[in-house]
């Protein structure tokens, strides 16, 4: 029954919950929230289902390809997006997270399916670095929507604007708080995935080195070094862990991030494969099936 | 029928007068009961708040219920005031006026502050005090019970309720749960002990506040406010190291300068707050807090004027809900006048019918008894013809009690009927 899920389905589903989290900000009919979940839910379903398809089809996914990695990134925030709008149904969360969650989808759309790792690296090397990298680039975009939501609020409430029901926003408290966490975290995951990625590089042997100058890497460091002088800010002067500070620390990680992303989605070579001992083009995804099934014996 | 509701509230009448009229909780009892014996066949309610005090009285008979006249007696007698001193402001109901008054009443649209929420307590506990008293019977219970299930569907089907009017209840309720996520572990700073003051932390209570703190510059004073909620007194001189450490600030303070200028915040406390967030209720006129204040980092200062203008806006988000709140109370005013009536008239109709069924079955039988050869069939249409006949005898009757019923209680119709058919023997 599920065969013919595609991306169009739950973009869709995300789209529709969107454009009826738009609406509550003109009006708020009984059947708006009710719909608006299940829109999502919907999104949800067939976006796990869509990733389960993937695994089937290519053993190598789900983390491997810039298209998968995305869409696994897409269904984590989503996930996210659902479990906090059924925790506080009176939140427009939906306005800010998923925009996001669309976005990450387009870029899926636009990122190619073949594997990106090296066929040298352990399966589990591989999953790990990308696993890892992932939980970094959640964090970051939680504390990204988080950051705004926070200006938004704080500026709301200097300018002593009445509450508004049909435009609710968590308390600035939940918010920093978020925030905070979001920043700390996504400068662990990142700097663990960094590493795994580096470790991984060095044990293919032969004279295997890191590719330091492949874009990704290159942005990717970046921002690791920017989570870290970040957190270490945080650590160093308290006035940093609060309100619009950590707003702005979170929202500069975010640029970061879309650097990294975007040299990410428009390379086309395997990152560090053709700068090392593998100097072929990048394998098709029925070879990748093969070797794939290869490795995974 | 007969409905009557004979009182006073804030719409008509003086708080004076009101002051006078007002009942206590055994005072209500006590003239239920006294009331109950002077009109015995009559169903009785006393509703009486700060702003109303109201007797209700229902009875299903025209006779025998007291009069507009009897009911003000009752009222002003109990506290032995003049009549002539208040019958000009007393409001005097009857029949569907009263349905919908207190169907208003209960829904809080009839309220000082439309859509407070104290009021459908009040008329439960009203409808309560007489049922417990035996003054409230079968007509009463209904009226009440109606008017709670009209004051539950304007709740749920507007929004009446939902926006905030008073000054404290917006600072807490729309711009402090805006900046904190919860209230127990926060640190509270009361500054002057006055009434706004009070009440703001009654509010604040109610949202877990715990950790309360007065400062006052009569001691004695700060320290019976903060026992009366469970908080600290503190002494004034010690104001700049708790302005350090709290998260939320309440000023009622009576000086007649700023107690916090800008500079003495900026050198003085933001220092030891580091940004934390400062959320400060500047009650006082004039004001406690230098406004610049509210510019600083991590402070969000708002003054009186500026609740002032969120509250207007709420009232006036409560008055766009009020159409749709009225329309209620009058769909609900028709539904229940309608059962009433229907109530009412049905004894008089089953009569009615039982006068036109027991004749007809009487001349089925004694027919069919003389005309033992009349087959099944024969008999079934005969059947039929007699049942036709006296269904189109009763649909004129009938139709006019209904198209009667639309105005009001069709006393005089049902009057006739019993004496037209002899419907009482």
């Amino acid at each position: 029954m599920f065969d013919g899920i595609n991306i169009i389905c739950f973009s869709a589903s995300y789209a529709v919950a969107f454009a009826l989290a738009l609406l509550g900000l003109w009006a708020r009919p009984a059947w708006r929230r009710p719909a608006m979940l299940l829109a999502a839910s919907a999104g949800v379903v067939a976006h796990t289902w869509y990733l389960v398809t993937r695994v089937q089809e290519l053993p190598a996914a789900p983390l491997s390809s810039p298209h998968d990695w995305y869409i696994a990134v897409a269904g984590l925030l989503a996930l996210a997006y659902l479990a906090l709008a059924l925790y506080y149904p009176r939140r427009s969360l939906g306005l800010f997270m998923l925009p996001v969650v669309l976005g990450l989808v387009g870029a899926a759309a636009l990122s190619q399916k073949t594997t990106l790792a090296s066929l040298q690296i352990p399966r589990f090397w591989t999953l790990l670095h990308a696993g890892l990298l992932m939980g970094g680039t959640v964090a970051v975009l939680v504390g990204f929507v988080t950051g705004i939501m926070y200006l938004l609020q704080s500026s709301r409430l200097k300018r002593k604007q009445p509450i508004d029901d049909r435009f609710r926003l968590p308390s600035l408290e939940w918010l920093e708080r978020v925030n905070s966490r979001s920043l700390g975290t996504a400068a662990l995951l990142v700097g663990f995935g960094f590493l795994t990625g580096v470790l991984s590089q060095l044990a293919r042997g032969n004279g295997a080195s890191v590719p330091w100058t492949d874009p990704v890497v290159l942005s990717l460091a970046a921002m690791l070094l920017w989570l870290i002088v970040a957190e270490g800010f945080r650590i160093i002067y308290p006035a940093a862990r609060r309100g619009r500070k950590v707003a702005y620390l979170t929202l500069a990680a975010f640029a970061f991030l879309l650097l990294t992303l975007a040299s990410f989605t428009m390379q086309d070579t395997l990152h560090g494969e053709n700068h090392s001992v593998e100097s072929r083009s990048t394998p098709t995804e029925a070879e990748m099936f093969q070797l794939a099934k290869g490795v995974l014996r | 029928m007969n409905l009557r509701m004979v009182g006073c509230s804030h719409q008509a009448t003086s708080l004076d007068v009101r002051q006078q009229l007002a009942f206590g909780e055994s005072q209500a009892t006590d003239a239920l009961a006294r009331w109950r014996e002077e009109f015995p066949e009559t169903e009785l309610a006393l509703l009486s708040t700060c702003n109303r005090v109201e007797l209700y009285a229902a009875n299903e008979k025209l006779e025998g219920t007291p009069d507009d006249e009897h009911l003000t007696n009752a009222l002003l007698g109990y506290h032995r005031v003049p009549i002539e001193r208040v019958s000009m402001q007393l409001t005097r109901l009857s029949e569907s006026e009263v349905v919908s008054h207190i169907y208003r009443v209960a829904s809080s649209l009839d309220s000082m502050v439309v859509g407070e929420p104290q009021i459908l307590a009040q008329v439960k506990n009203a409808y309560q005090r007489s049922q417990e008293s035996g003054a409230a019977g079968p007509l009463l219970h209904e009226l009440f019970q109606s008017a709670l299930r009209t004051a539950r569907r304007v709740a749920g089907e507007t929004q009446l309720h939902r926006h905030r009017v008073s000054i404290p209840s917006v600072a807490i309720g729309d711009f402090a749960s805006r900046v904190f996520e919860r209230f127990d572990d926060k640190h509270v700073l009361v500054l002057g002990a006055g009434d706004m003051a009070e009440e703001t932390l009654r509010y604040l209570q109610d949202v877990g506040a715990k950790k309360i703190n007065v400062a006052n510059r009569d001691m004695k004073r700060g320290t019976a406010l903060a026992e009366r909620f469970s908080g600290k007194s503190i002494e004034w001189d010690d104001r700049w190291l708790q302005l350090g450490e709290t998260d939320l600030v309440i000023s009622t303070t009576a000086a007649a300068q700023p107690i916090v200028t800008a500079d003495a915040f900026d050198k003085l406390i933001a220092p030891m707050r580091r940004q934390r967030s400062l959320f400060i209720l500047d009650l006082a006129v004039p004001r406690d807090f230098d406004p610049e204040i509210g510019e600083r980092l991590g402070v969000y200062l708002y003054s009186l004027d500026d609740l002032e203008i969120a509250c207007q806006k709420n009232r006036q988000a409560r008055a766009d809900q009020l159409p749709l709140a009225e329309e209620i109370v009058a769909d609900e005013t028709h539904k229940f006048l309608a059962g009433l009536r229907h109530r009412i008239a049905a004894p008089v109709i089953t009569d009615f019918r039982r006068g036109l069924e027991e004749p007809k079955q009487a001349e089925l039988e004694r027919l069919f008894q003389k005309l033992p050869e009349l087959d099944d069939h024969t008999r079934g249409e005969i059947t039929q013809f007699a049942d036709r006949l006296v269904n189109k005898m009763l649909y004129p009757p009938l139709k006019s009690l209904r198209d009667a019923s639309e105005e009001g209680t069709p006393h005089s119709l049902l009057e006739a009927l019993k004496r037209l058919f002899r419907l009482e023997d």
